[in-house]
């Protein structure tokens, strides 16, 4: 019984998992980011 | 630790926007001289007159050298100080030429004020006991209004003054 709990304890390690959505959806949120701050940062640097 | 080739990018990714904007503010304070703008300065409220900067034929515009301005302000409540002009009536608007650098030294009789010269980054803190100084280029020609931004009691919105850069 403590055996079959450990097993289902461990990562599951799945090399196949498509993370695809998920770095595109990241990787907007970080260019969103980065163009807002730079957009803050060249407003600072003209006045 | 297994990671996925995706995740090793986007924590590359975040760890790099992370050190660029450390090395962007190590930029901006240690070789722009950036920093707040009250330098722990105190004076003391009840007799602003006895800093030479703040005594009443000190107030207001003055150029010190070639293109180099300095202004000298007295917040209170509901008012900014910029000295009388030479018809003995206050002064509400400055003018100072493009290009030129300006420091503002500014501060309070009584509750904590905002001194913004909306549309440049002349943006400070007024707070009774401290001297709030800010010196900036005035690179843009144009009219620009001061403004208090914090909110100091009834007539608040009455606080407002004029800065003309001219070409």
């Amino acid at each position: 019984m403590a055996k079959s709990t450990k097993q289902q304890l461990e990562p599951q390690h799945n090399p196949s998992i498509n993370l695809k959505g998920t770095l595109i959806a990241v990787m907007l949120l970080g260019v969103f980011i980065l163009a807002t701050w730079f957009g803050c940062y060249y407003l600072f640097l003209s006045r | 630790m297994h990671l996925h080739k995706f995740e090793k990018v986007w924590l590359i990714f975040g760890m790099g926007s992370l050190a660029l904007f450390l090395v962007i503010l190590g930029f901006a304070a240690f070789w722009k001289g950036t920093h707040p703008q009250s330098h722990i300065e105190t004076i003391d409220p009840e007799n602003v007159e006895a800093h030479d900067s703040f005594k009443p034929e000190n107030l207001g515009l003055r150029e010190v050298a070639d293109g180099k301005y300095i202004v000298n302000i007295v917040a209170s409540a509901f008012n900014y100080d910029f000295g009388m002009d030479a018809d003995g009536k206050p002064v509400k608007k400055i003018r100072v030429p493009k290009g030129s650098t300006v420091l503002f030294q500014i501060t309070s009789k009584d509750v904590v004020h905002g001194f913004q010269v909306a549309g440049t980054n002349v943006n400070m803190m007024v707070e009774p006991g401290h001297v709030s100084r800010l010196e900036t280029e005035m690179k843009n020609v144009g009219e620009f209004t001061v403004v208090c931004n914090e909110y100091c009691g009834i007539a608040h919105h009455q606080m407002f003054a004029t800065v003309e850069v001219y070409e």
